[in-house]
């Protein structure tokens, strides 16, 4: 320990004081977003490939695959909506004027590829997410 | 008289003993923990506060006070609106329909700690944390009565590079809006 650090424990007070945020506040970023729309195309390849299982432990691995596209297809519309609605603001709105319709667009994506394993609706998906995560790039410019 | 540098000696330590319980009474120290007050306070300053609720007129706009949430933690935020006022929470915040310019103030308001009009009642404040995007406080919250206001802070005495004074900032309001207040509902004029 150095001197520094002698005195600061000397002097510190044995009361803490919060200036806090319960929440993460402002802390904002699409990766999960993004991470989420390629889990669903990661998902409907791996569905692919397993093609039709014939025994329980192909249904059981199915099943699992399933469960994840569809996990992490809503977890792709639960962040773009927090990302919509809490970090975009009206000024952003005049740089994107379809930022609407795009996060409408993902909505709806999402719920399809949660119905299907149309490897074109994932990548649809993906690339619908990645052009929101470049507007949120860029309205940080 | 060999007692008498005794009893001066004891008088000395009684006088020390009762001065700094008068200080300890009235003054009290506190460790910063958190980021909401960036760039103002940072965690790990060291600060002495003033004790107790203040009275009417001892709070101005711009101080830091603390108060105890309802989980029990001592909260540090700045006074932002004062008794009486009306005050309205978008990404600025306006104080009787005037923008406050607020140079200790970091970030924006997300738009989820958006709050309408705020008519504060005679023994409310406002208490927001300079640091906009990263605090939880009266906009999420609510006003806070004075007698929930539990000491002002008036000194940094640690790190010694910014060892201090806390000084209150003075208020400074934007322009006279131009435009009455619309009524209730009606979001703008008709343009078409």
């Amino acid at each position: 320990m150095n001197i520094r650090d002698r005195v600061a424990s000397l002097l510190r007070p044995d009361q803490v004081a919060h200036a806090h945020c319960d929440i993460p506040c402002g802390i904002y970023h699409p990766h999960i977003a993004q991470q989420g729309a390629e889990s669903v195309e990661r998902m409907c390849v791996l569905i692919g490939e397993l093609g039709s299982p014939s025994d329980a432990a192909g249904h059981a691995t199915l099943s699992r695959y399933v469960a994840e596209k569809e996990k992490a297809a809503e977890l792709v519309k639960h962040e773009v909506r927090i990302l919509w609605g809490d970090y975009f603001k009206p000024p952003h709105l005049e740089m994107f004027p379809d930022l609407h319709t795009k996060v409408w667009t993902i909505m709806k994506l999402a719920g399809a590829a949660r119905g299907s394993v149309s490897i074109d609706d994932a990548k649809a998906l993906r690339a619908a997410v990645d052009e929101f995560a470049d507007m949120f790039w860029k309205s940080k410019e | 008289m060999a007692f008498r540098p005794f009893v001066a000696a004891l008088l000395i330590v009684l006088a020390a003993i009762a001065t700094v319980r008068a200080l300890r009474a009235r003054y009290y120290r506190v460790e910063v923990a958190g980021d909401s007050m960036r760039p103002a306070l940072h965690p790990g300053d060291f600060l002495i506060l003033r004790r107790g609720a203040p009275s009417s007129g001892q709070i101005e706009a711009g101080s830091i006070v603390s108060l105890h949430d309802a989980t029990g933690r001592l909260l540090l935020k700045r006074v932002i609106g004062l008794p009486g006022e009306s005050l309205r929470v978008g990404s600025t915040v306006l104080i009787n329909r005037r923008r406050i310019l607020e140079p200790y103030a970091r970030g924006e308001t997300p738009q989820a700690q958006f709050r309408g009009a705020n008519q504060l009642a005679d023994d409310e404040y406002f208490l927001i944390g300079d640091n906009r995007e990263a605090s939880t406080d009266s906009r999420d919250f609510g006003a806070v009565r004075r007698d929930r206001i539990e000491g002002l802070a008036l000194f940094r005495y640690w790190p010694p590079a910014r060892l201090g004074r806390l000084a209150i900032p003075a208020r400074a309001l934007g322009a006279e809006p131009s435009e009455p207040e619309l009524p209730l509902g009606m979001i703008g004029p008709r343009t078409s």
